[in-house]
């Protein structure tokens, strides 16, 4: 027998009936746009104008106006990179894992989460791209036969992986993504006045009525995919994290490479959706479906990945250690204690320690303390891609060789751009579609058990 | 049997006898109830997916899980084949001296087309069966029935006591009764 759980907090408060969920959510689309999104929306277009300038004068002059060279030939561009990715990755983890584990909580953040791992994934692909130098010839990448100007590409390489992973998951968590509106755009669809509204979301709705059948085949199309995606995922950032564990750089041949960097990915994008969440909830009056009780859970799987990062950045030391490899202890002495120990202990404490203040119920359930910690993870995040990429290689096997390096003006302002892409895209997702899954938050409102 | 469901189409049907129901309990409970009495409900439509109507209405399992892994078993030949001829039979190329065959460095790749031949073999057979295609006819019975109402549309046969039917629909909870008949709609 089906009856209200006496057990566990509601997941939706307010008492909300179904047809508030459609007007609370549909709001900003049916709407005029706010001040705050005019102004946001602004603020994204600038920094988007940063990126263009940025890329134009990289594409136009070379990447020699890049600070990289022949020691550090990997700088802000794959750290940056590798930070997006990451971001990317609590996306499909809140949709497709947390799915299987059947953790309803995640009914109210999966589609922004979603939303914000196609928008990082686009960011991220930016980087190995336009590093290529001559980006007009980046379909060599694919596989196509010598005609094109290459060899076949090579299968062996960890680099190829990383076209064939990105590419697929950007691909299955665009499908993954739309599948899960298309409901949600019906109900736009039969809610909107404007003619061309109407045609694009009737377009984009397919047709969908919600007929029973439909929806059962729709429940189990989205346990697949979610089975599909949940190896993905951990696939995608352990490919990422063979591109410099394949290698036999001291700091970067190592063995826990995936796992640490899977549970780093999985920090940093819960980072990015409590940033992204924390300001959505209160901007759009979205108070009673991201509840406290939500923002309790989220900072929780911070604080357990950021304590498995922080095993993982001690486990490596340990191993140095213990290798009794001169070049790997070095590596590691270097990075804590050499010219770079400000990023090395700015990653220790963002990521580390700074995570460890979630064990207090008061800073879980704080919205602007939550704000400023997620900032402190992503800022900690990216310090951790720079710091295993530079300072293992600005010091090589040769003292010769050494050098020092610092992003340039134009390496930082296609980065700051990449939250011009990022928001940009965010801004009009949340003008257009539904932030919050009403289908699934609607079939929640009476707390069962 | 064609792939598209045609059950999902209310084009050339007979008379239907659509009951609104504003509580999904009360929808299932009566739902059942009609089904017991010998009733055939062609569909219900939902703003959100009311779990053990499928079962209720008598829709069948569904096939998607074997589509999935036939389409992984392609994806995963695709791709095995693709990467043996380029890198074994094409053109095999000595790097590192790392032997060319059948290496567990092919692994990343495979497994990377396979999920994504399984997730678009999978997804397009989803939306043809179900009749979900771009710039088709919406053929909704109720503006609410994406937003907050429930749905029921009866199919009549002939012989068939519409006025009992439609008392099990009162007594069952049902806010609002219609007849559907030619794209018309009467309120009872």
């Amino acid at each position: 027998m089906i009856h209200d759980s006496i057990l566990r907090d509601r997941l939706v408060t307010g008492d909300k009936s179904a047809s508030d969920v459609t007007r609370d959510i549909a709001r900003p689309i049916l709407n005029n746009p706010t001040t705050s999104w005019k102004i946001g929306f602004t603020m994204s277009l600038i920094f988007l104008g940063v990126f263009g300038v940025s890329l134009l004068y990289t594409l136009w002059t070379g990447i020699g106006v890049w600070n990289i060279n022949k020691s550090v030939m990997w700088g802000w561009d794959i750290t940056n990179f590798v930070f997006w990715v990451g971001i990317g990755h609590a996306g499909t983890l809140i949709s497709a894992v947390l799915l299987l584990f059947r953790q309803k909580w995640r009914m109210s953040i999966n589609r922004s989460a979603e939303a914000m791992t196609i928008f990082a994934v686009i960011c991220a692909a930016m980087f190995p791209v336009f590093h290529m130098g001559r980006v007009w010839v980046g379909y060599w990448a694919l596989p196509l036969p010598n005609a094109f100007g290459s060899l076949w590409v090579n299968f062996n390489s960890p680099l190829l992986w990383d076209v064939f992973a990105i590419s697929t998951y950007f691909s299955v968590s665009l499908l993954f993504w739309y599948i899960g509106l298309i409901p949600d755009i019906a109900t736009i669809r039969d809610k909107v006045k404007s003619k061309l509204g109407k045609k694009m979301y009737g377009f984009f709705s397919m047709g969908w009525t919600g007929s029973t059948r439909t929806w059962a085949r729709y429940e189990l199309v989205s346990l697949i995919l979610a089975g599909l995606s949940t190896p993905l995922v951990l696939s995608v950032h352990t490919i990422v994290s063979t591109d410099f564990a394949t290698s036999l750089v001291p700091g970067w041949h190592t063995t826990i490479f995936p796992p640490y960097f899977v549970a780093g990915a999985i920090f940093s994008g819960f980072g990015m959706v409590a940033t992204l969440l924390v300001v959505a909830r209160k901007v759009m009056n979205y108070e009673n479906y991201i509840t406290i009780g939500h923002l309790d859970a989220m900072t929780r799987i911070i604080m357990v990945t950021g304590s498995i990062v922080g095993i993982a950045y001690l486990t490596e030391f340990f191993i140095a250690w213990y290798s009794g490899n001169v070049y790997e202890q070095y590596a590691f002495a270097n990075r804590a204690f050499g010219p770079y120990w400000w990023a090395y202990w700015s990653m220790m404490s963002c990521n580390l320690i700074a995570p460890q203040v979630f064990w207090l119920k008061w800073a879980r359930t704080t919205p602007w303390f939550i704000f400023i910690m997620s900032i402190v993870v992503n800022v900690g995040m990216w310090f951790e891609r720079f710091v295993i990429i530079v300072t293992s290689l600005h010091r090589d096997y040769l003292p010769s060789s050494w050098v020092m390096y610092s992003g340039s003006l134009t390496e930082i302002g296609l980065f700051l751009g990449t939250f011009g892409i990022f928001f940009t895209c965010f801004f009009l997702f949340a003008k257009f579609l539904p932030v919050i899954n009403m289908s699934e938050i609607k079939s929640i409102l009476r707390n069962r058990e | 049997m064609g792939i598209l469901d045609k059950k999902l189409s209310l084009r050339h049907r007979n008379k239907m006898l659509i009951g609104v129901w504003e509580d999904e309990d009360q929808l299932v409970a009566a739902a059942s109830e009609l089904v017991h009495a010998g009733v055939h409900i062609h569909d219900i439509y939902t703003p959100y997916p009311v779990h053990g109507l499928d079962r209720i209405i008598g829709a069948r399992r569904s096939k998607l899980a074997r589509i999935a892994f036939f389409c992984a078993i392609i994806g995963f030949t695709l791709m095995t084949t693709m990467i043996w001829y380029m890198s074994v039979h094409d053109w095999p190329m000595n790097i590192g001296n790392k032997p060319v065959r059948f290496t567990p460095s092919w692994a990343p790749v495979m497994f990377e087309g396979t999920v994504l031949c399984t997730a678009f073999g999978m997804s397009f057979f989803f939306f043809w069966r179900n009749r979900l295609v771009h710039g088709i006819k919406n053929e909704t019975l109720d503006i609410r029935q994406t937003d907050d109402r429930l749905i029921v549309a009866i199919e009549t046969v002939p012989g068939m006591d519409e006025k009992s039917i439609l008392n099990m629909m009162k007594n069952g909870g049902a806010i609002e009764m219609r007849e559907f008949e030619n794209g018309v709609q009467t309120v009872i």
